[in-house]
C-alpha cells in the first residue's frame, strides 16, 4: 500500500505549560493511502494532539511528519498540507463559518482561490456526498447535530483532500447522528478512496476501521486489525481500555469455559455465536429471540 | 425570552427587490434617505412617502413585518414629533400658559414623523430582501475602494460574517446557562434595578468563557480549511448587475430629480 502520511520519532510538548510533560513520547506510525485507522484512547492518550500533527495545526517538538513525503514543518508547503489532510473537529457548532450551509462548504476552495464555477460543482458534490444537498440553502442553527457535523466534513471534502482527519467527530452528538456521520465516513473511504483517520474512545466505532491503533500516555499500545486487537481483552483491560459490548459478553462467556468463538466484535456476530451456543445446549433454534 | 430578538429578519422571496443586487440596494437605500430629508416641502415629502411605499409593497412581505419594525420606534416618532409641535414660529394655533402651538410647529412635527417613519419603511425593506450574507458580501465590495486607505475592508466583513453566524448559536447558550443557574435557585425576575444587573454576572460570565472556547476552535477550523486573510480569496457566489438593477436606479433617479425640482419650484414650508 502506498504511504500517505508518516510520523518518525515524533516528540511533543505543550510549550505554554511551564513543567509539563511530554505529551507524544516517540511516536513511529504510517498510514497508507486510502486505508481506514482508528486511533483509540482514552483523555489524555495524546491521540488528539497527533490528530493535529497530521495537518500540521501543531509541529512536533522533535522528530518529524510526512504527508506524502512533505514535511509539515515546512512553511512553504503548509497551506499544501493543509489541503491534502482536512483535519474535522468534535464540536460541529465551532466549525461553520458562514450562516447557509453551501456558503460555509464554499469557505475552503474558496480559500484556495478557486474559480467561482469549480467552487459551484465542489460544493454540490460535497454536499450529495455527505447527503445534505437538500439542505444547502438552510441556517447552520437549525439542523441537527449529525447534520451539522456532515456539513463540517462536507466543507473539508469541498477542498479535495487525499486524506480525512476527524477528532471524535461523534462525542458531541446522539446516537443518530452519530451513526450518520459515521456512515458517511465509511461512504467517503469507500466510495471515493478518501483516506481516514478516525480518532474516537467509542470501541464500537474503532470496529468499523481496517486497523485501529490502541494509544496510551503519549505511546502506540498496539495496533492491528480490529479481531487483533480485541481479541486481546486482558491487555486493554489492564489499561482502562474497553472492548466492545458484545465482545466482552463472549469474552466472559469463553472465560467461564463455554464454546465460542474467540472474535466477535458486533452484535450481528454475538448473536450468531450466541444462537449456536444455546442450539447446542438444546435450547429451540425457532422463536429464538436471538433471532 | 431571549429568542424574541429577532436579527437579520430576512424574509425570503422573489420579489424585484429579493432579485436585485445587494451592491444596488445598498447604494439605492442610501440614496432614499438622503432625499427623505432633502424635501422642503409637503409636495416634495409626499412624492419620497409615496416611493417609500411603493417599494414596500413591492416587496412583498407581509405588512404586518413593517408594522412590528415601525412599532418598536414608534414611542421616538411620537416623542419628537409632540417636541416639534412646540417649537417654530407663525401663526399660533392654541396657547396655554407659556405652551404654544404654531403652524410652523404643526409643519416641523408632521415632518419629521413623515421622514422618520419612511426611513425606517425603507430600511426595513433592505434588511427584509437581504440575506444576511449577501448584505456583508455587497458590502464588503462597495467599500473594497477603501482598502486604498489600509482600511481592513474583508477582516471586517468576515468578522461579520461570523458575527451574524453566532448570534443564534449564543442566544440559544444564554438561554441554556439561563436555565441552568435557575435551576440552582438564581432569581432574575425580582429585585430593583441594580439587583436585576447583578443578576446577570452569573449569566455572562460563563457566556465569555465559551465564547472564547468557541472563538479559539473556529480560528482553528478556519486555519485548517486554508483561511489566510482576503489575499487571493475566490468567491462562489459573483454579483451581478441585471435589467432589475437598472430600473431601480432610473427610477431611484427619477425620484430624486422629483424630488429637487419639487424643492425649486414650490416654495419650502421653512420660507
Amino acid at each position: 500500500m502506498e504511504e500517505f502520511i508518516r510520523a518518525e520519532q515524533v516528540r511533543f510538548v505543550y510549550e505554554a505549560e511551564e513543567g509539563a510533560s511530554e505529551v507524544l513520547k516517540g511516536i513511529d506510525l504510517t498510514i497508507g493511502k486510502g486505508e481506514f485507522v482508528a486511533l483509540l484512547g482514552h483523555n489524555g492518550s495524546g491521540k488528539s494532539t497527533l490528530a493535529k500533527l497530521f495537518n500540521g495545526m501543531l509541529l512536533p517538538t522533535s522528530g518529524r511528519v510526512l504527508v506524502q513525503g512533505i514535511d509539515t514543518a515546512d512553511e512553504e508547503n503548509k497551506y499544501e498540507v493543509r489541503r491534502r489532510v482536512g483535519l474535522v473537529q468534535q464540536n460541529p457548532d465551532n466549525q461553520l463559518v458562514a450562516s447557509i450551509v453551501e456558503e460555509d462548504v464554499a469557505f475552503g476552495p474558496e480559500n484556495l482561490g478557486i474559480a467561482p464555477d469549480e467552487i459551484r460543482r465542489r460544493v454540490d458534490d460535497a454536499l450529495r456526498a455527505v447527503e445534505m444537498y437538500e439542505y444547502r440553502a438552510s441556517a447552520p442553527y437549525k439542523l441537527s447535530g449529525g447534520q451539522k457535523q456532515r456539513v463540517a466534513i462536507a466543507g473539508i471534502i469541498a477542498m479535495e483532500p487525499a486524506c480525512i482527519v476527524l477528532d471524535e467527530p461523534t462525542a458531541m452528538l446522539d446516537p443518530r447522528g452519530r451513526e450518520e456521520v459515521l456512515r458517511t465516513i465509511q461512504k467517503l473511504n469507500r466510495e471515493k478512496g478518501i483516506t481516514v483517520v478516525l480518532i474516537t474512545h467509542y470501541m464500537d466505532e474503532a470496529v468499523l476501521a481496517g486497523r485501529v491503533v490502541v494509544m496510551d500516555g503519549g505511546n502506540i499500545l498496539m495496533q492491528g486489525t480490529p479481531q487483533e486487537v480485541f481479541s486481546q481483552v486482558e491487555m486493554l483491560k489492564t489499561h482502562q481500555l474497553d472492548v466492545p459490548q458484545s465482545t466482552e459478553l463472549i469474552y466472559r462467556l469463553r472465560s467461564c469455559g463455554y464454546d465460542v468463538p474467540e472474535e466477535v466484535l458486533n452484535e450481528q456476530e454475538c448473536a450468531a455465536a450466541l444462537t449456536r451456543l444455546l442450539t447446542e445446549y438444546g435450547a429451540p433454534r425457532q422463536d429464538s429471540p436471538l433471532q | 425570552m431571549v429568542r424574541d430578538i429577532t436579527l437579520g429578519q430576512y424574509f425570503p422571496g422573489n420579489s424585484p427587490l429579493h432579485r436585485m443586487d445587494p451592491r444596488a440596494k445598498i447604494v439605492l437605500l442610501v440614496a432614499f434617505i438622503v432625499f427623505i430629508f432633502v424635501g422642503q416641502n409637503f409636495y416634495a415629502l409626499a412624492l419620497m412617502t409615496v416611493s417609500v411605499l411603493a417599494v414596500v409593497v413591492m416587496t412583498g412581505v407581509p405588512a404586518g413585518m413593517y408594522f412590528k419594525s415601525l412599532k418598536m420606534i414608534l414611542f421616538v416618532i411620537l416623542f419628537t414629533a409632540v417636541l416639534n409641535l412646540f417649537y417654530g414660529s407663525g401663526q399660533v394655533l392654541w396657547q396655554w400658559g407659556f405652551l404654544r402651538i404654531t403652524q410652523g410647529g404643526v409643519n416641523n412635527a408632521i415632518f419629521i414623523a413623515v421622514r422618520i417613519a419612511s426611513l425606517i419603511l425603507i430600511s426595513s425593506s433592505l434588511t427584509f430582501t437581504t440575506s444576511p450574507t449577501d448584505l456583508t458580501d455587497g458590502l464588503e465590495r462597495l467599500l473594497k475602494p477603501l482598502t486604498v486607505f489600509h482600511i481592513k475592508v474583508h477582516d471586517l466583513a468576515m468578522m461579520m460574517t461570523i458575527a451574524l453566524r453566532f448570534v443564534p448559536t449564543l442566544l440559544e447558550e444564554t438561554d441554556k446557562i439561563m436555565s441552568a443557574q435557575k435551576a440552582r435557585g438564581a432569581d432574575m425576575e425580582s429585585g430593583g434595578l441594580i439587583q436585576r444587573v447583578k443578576a446577570l454576572i452569573p449569566i455572562l460570565v460563563p457566556l465569555f468563557v465559551s465564547s472564547f472556547r468557541r472563538a479559539y476552535d473556529l480560528a482553528m477550523a478556519m486555519e485548517c480549511r486554508c483561511y489566510r486573510g482576503g489575499q487571493g480569496r475566490t468567491r462562489m457566489k459573483q454579483l451581478h448587475l441585471t435589467a432589475v438593477d437598472v430600473w431601480a436606479v432610473v427610477l431611484t433617479a427619477a425620484v430624486c430629480a422629483g424630488v429637487i425640482l419639487l424643492n425649486i419650484f414650490m416654495p419650502s414650508i421653512w420660507a
